[in-house]
């Protein structure tokens, strides 16, 4: 039996996939490559959002730097293609070991603190990334690196190219759903219950008898492969990486994402993403000055909806479903 | 050697200086802020940048530079109170008030930041110096107006110094700050309080704006850049310690001008955030205490 609240989760899940699929179907029907690119990239910046919500909304730490492992990602997808081969799963697959070893050696400093400390040290440690990268000759500095090769990739559909935004739509979709079925498999185990009990309340775990620095360190480094992972689809989609995307407006921009969308939800970053990203074309198209208007959405949702959109349709639905 | 001291590291250490005195009142702000209230203010870059415009804005209209020095913070003084008391309060109570906050600032900041390029354009103002020529110092010659920022600079340090440490006032804030039950029910106004301190912080940091404006060019992402630096040298400091955003405000600004000299300028930023990162490492809580536990 599910309760109401899962109940209304499963109900969002399926919206969330029938209004990305509606977008996919409108963009190849109008043949229109503009909005197909636009809901693969609110897709993978779903993806940061999604890892900077199981910090945030499953254990309770607020990471102001996730970029730095989204950057970290893009960057050595990008190296990968054009310096190795220009294969998708080998590029993954470099980008999950990588960013696995990283998380775990960031999560050895970032742990050591709690709280608005542990926010600020991810943002410290963000920023010298951020502007190592800025500086480094090698890695194209300030302009970053230009020319990621065209792919084709293997799935189960058959044989499918980055080049044809429909078919990177699908890889992206796939991708995506993938790490978030990785992560709604981590919230059934034992693992998961620790999490949450990390977030209600971190210091009485230690009178059940459990620690909580290991499933603190599992929540980062998944957080980390996460970020990296959906970086890693980035520069298959712009065929370029630059510096902005490790810079703090990403991660805020993320966090942004995670409060629109839903805390806690894991589901919701990615809907707070698509909103997020088509709100914000639809606003460029008036103003330049969009972020006035993301900004003042943010204020007021901080303000009288805490718990965010997805926050706020469980209420619906879960009131919907105890009534029955 | 003494003339590699003289010619080499004296002028880098009184630019250090001056860029000092400006960092170290804008993390005293948000230390107090941080103090007080608890609240990460991540909009205060924002307000230094609304010193400096408001006083680009004023000097435009014929108003001396010396009046904006002490129009642009009363005129800040109470859009800070409306800010804390319309916005900030308003999420105070939550469990996760430090997170609301710090968001809430953070969303607060990006309107600020596009109001300023709507209002002011986004291309860069550079306003002139209002004390011209140099003087010698120790056989080297500075900018008058330099100097004239550090003394000043050191003056209105110690004067908050004083405020908050040897006054009736500063006591009812450092009460406040340090139990709010027990100070509300010996009849202070703790909330009213709350929101003067917070305006207090906003305040000097658009002091430290309209300071600096001469120096570098007012423009809408300028405190963007600088707020990194100010946040640096809280956490180096401890969050909430006066005495410690004084120091790391010295220390910091010192290892950043004087490392130029060895590294190039642009791997200064990351040297300065590796001593952030490696002081929260080892010393969580930064070199000194907050302010509560004074």
């Amino acid at each position: 039996m599910l309760n109401p609240q899962a109940k209304a989760i499963r109900c969002i899940e399926w919206l969330l996939l029938f209004s990305s699929l509606i977008l996919f179907v409108v963009g190849t029907v109008l043949g229109d490559t503009f909005f197909l690119r636009l809901a693969t990239e609110a897709l993978i910046f779903g993806g940061l959002a999604m890892s900077v919500d199981l910090l945030l909304g499953i254990v309770g730490l607020l990471s102001l730097g996730q970029a730095l492992y989204f950057g970290f990602g893009a960057y050595l997808s990008a190296l990968v293609l054009k310096q190795i081969a220009p294969s998708f799963s080998l590029a993954i697959g470099i980008v999950v070991l990588c960013s696995t070893l990283l998380g775990w050696v960031a999560s050895f400093i970032a742990l050591r603190s709690k709280g608005v400390y542990f926010a600020l040290i991810t943002f410290g440690l963000a920023q010298v990334a951020a502007k190592v990268v800025y500086n480094t000759r090698s890695l194209g500095a300030s302009d970053g690196m230009m020319g990621v090769p065209i792919l084709s990739i293997w799935t189960p559909f058959g044989l499918l190219d980055t080049a044809n935004p429909g078919t990177f739509f699908i890889i992206t979709l796939l991708t995506i759903g993938a790490l978030y079925a990785v992560l709604k498999y981590f919230l059934t185990t034992p693992m998961g219950s620790l999490w949450h009990a990390i977030r209600s309340n971190e210091d009485r775990l230690a009178y059940v008898g459990f620690k909580s620095k290991g499933p603190k360190q599992v929540a980062f480094v998944l957080a980390t492969v996460v970020a990296a992972v959906s970086g890693a689809l980035y520069p298959m989609l712009r065929g370029f990486v630059s510096p902005e995307l490790m810079f703090f407006s990403v991660s805020g921009n993320a966090v942004v994402t995670v409060v629109l969308g839903g805390v806690g939800t894991l589901i919701g970053p990615i809907m707070g993403s698509v909103l997020l990203t088509s709100f914000k074309s639809i606003i460029g198209t008036w103003t330049a000055h969009h972020h006035i208007v993301i900004g003042l959405i943010f204020v007021v949702i901080v303000i009288s909806a805490p718990k965010g959109l997805a926050g706020l349709l469980t209420k619906y639905f879960g009131k919907g479903g105890s009534n029955e | 050697m003494l003339e590699s001291l003289q010619y080499i590291y004296t002028p880098q250490i009184v630019n250090g200086l001056s860029i000092g005195v400006a960092v170290i009142l804008m993390a005293l702000g948000l230390t107090i802020i941080f103090g007080l209230l608890d609240v990460i203010n991540m909009s205060h870059g924002e307000f230094y940048a609304a010193g400096a415009f408001i006083s680009v804005s004023l000097m435009a209209m014929g108003i001396s530079f010396w009046l904006c020095l002490f129009i642009v913070p009363i005129l800040l003084i109470p859009i800070g109170f409306a800010m804390e008391r319309l916005l900030i309060q308003k999420v105070f109570h939550y469990k996760d008030r430090h997170i609301l906050t710090l968001l809430l600032t953070f969303g607060l900041a990006m309107v600020l930041e596009d109001g300023y390029k709507i209002i002011w354009g986004a291309n860069p103002i550079k306003p002139s110096a209002p004390i011209s020529g140099a003087s010698e110092l120790l056989g080297v010659m500075f900018p008058n107006y330099r100097l004239f920022l550090m003394g000043f600079g050191a003056v209105l340090i110690f004067a908050v110094w004083m405020l908050i440490y040897k006054t009736q006032l500063g006591a009812i804030v450092r009460a406040a700050a340090y139990d709010k039950d027990m100070s509300s029910s010996l009849g202070i106004p703790v909330m009213r309080v709350y929101a003067l301190t917070f305006a207090f912080g906003v305040a000097l940091a658009g002091l430290a704006g309209v300071l600096l404006a001469p120096i570098y060019s007012v423009f809408p992402t300028m405190g963007r850049d600088f707020i990194l630096l100010a946040f640096s040298v809280v956490i180096v400091g401890g969050l909430g310690s006066i005495k410690g955003a004084v120091i790391a405000g010295l220390l910091l600004t010192q290892l950043q001008s004087l490392s130029s000299l060895y590294i190039s300028p642009v791997w200064s930023d990351p040297l300065v955030f590796t001593v952030m990162v490696l002081v929260l490492m080892f010393k969580p809580s930064g070199l000194y205490g907050g302010m509560k536990n004074a």
